[in-house]
């Protein structure tokens, strides 16, 4: 049966490396959101405005299941292919 | 340089990893560095969230008396520290006549700051910082939140403080 990860085990190494380089993108731009998030919620925290915490947390917390879902997408690299 | 050489030398035992592969496997593991560094900030906003439901900050509580009137002229400051604990606080008598109460700590990096008579302005030395006196708010300079307040108020000739409990403001 062919699955999502043998097509993309036999694609173009170009194509792969699109991927790689689009995936490494939305990864910054994630930890960048999620620094954005800490910093923010220090200071809040530190001013006792505790309302913005919570929401900040579960953000930061969707920020890191995107990027971790987004792992699956990671090409395997050609040591497996014939 | 025939291929059997190039096969047999020691670098290629310690690194037996094909070009094309290596590249692919440094870029690999920087995505999933970048998912540990996710995790880790996910799990510090968590950690920050936490402290401040379960373990939150200390209100100064009860009344404390600082000093007479008359020993603080106009323009001039003077620090104290409440009973029992170790913040550094000054009372500044403004040009105004008015009496304010501020914790001594910048809130960038905690230096000490100071009023600058005839100016209004509370001023950090460190990184040139700037409060306003009469409300404690940054008027300019990297710190970013205003100066934490106590509550001045008298009884007859001496000057007390207690924890103000002024409207929560948003930012």
């Amino acid at each position: 049966m062919s699955t999502f990860r043998t097509s993309q085990n036999q694609a173009n190494p170009n194509k792969l490396n699109n991927i790689l380089s689009t995936l490494i993108f939305i990864l910054i731009l994630n930890v960048t959101i999620q620094i954005w998030l800490l910093y923010a919620s220090l200071n809040n925290a530190l001013d006792n405005n505790k309302e913005i915490l919570i929401p900040a947390f579960i953000a930061s917390l969707i920020l890191f299941l995107i990027g971790f879902a987004w792992l699956y997408y990671l090409p395997t690299g050609n040591k497996r292919q014939k | 340089m025939s291929k059997e050489d190039n096969l047999n030398k020691n670098w290629k035992k310690d690194f037996p990893i094909l070009k094309q592969q290596a590249t692919n496997v440094s870029r690999r593991d920087f995505a999933k560095f970048l998912t540990l560094v996710s995790g880790g900030l996910m799990v510090g906003s968590g950690l920050i969230a936490a402290k401040a439901y379960l373990l939150p900050k200390e209100e100064v509580e009860g009344e404390h008396f600082v000093c007479k009137k008359e020993e603080v002229p106009l323009g001039g400051t003077r620090a104290f520290v409440i009973e029992g604990s170790t913040i550094p606080y000054i009372l500044i008598h403004l040009e105004n006549g008015d009496f304010k109460a501020y914790e001594q700590k910048c809130t960038h990096l905690s230096c000490s700051v100071f009023y600058k008579p005839g100016t209004g302005i509370i001023h950090c030395p460190c990184h040139e910082g700037s409060f306003d006196a009469k409300t404690g708010d940054v008027l300019g300079g990297p710190p970013p939140r205003a100066l934490p307040s106590l509550e001045v108020f008298f009884k007859e000739n001496d000057i007390y403080v207690k924890a103000s409990h002024h409207e929560e403001h948003t930012v």
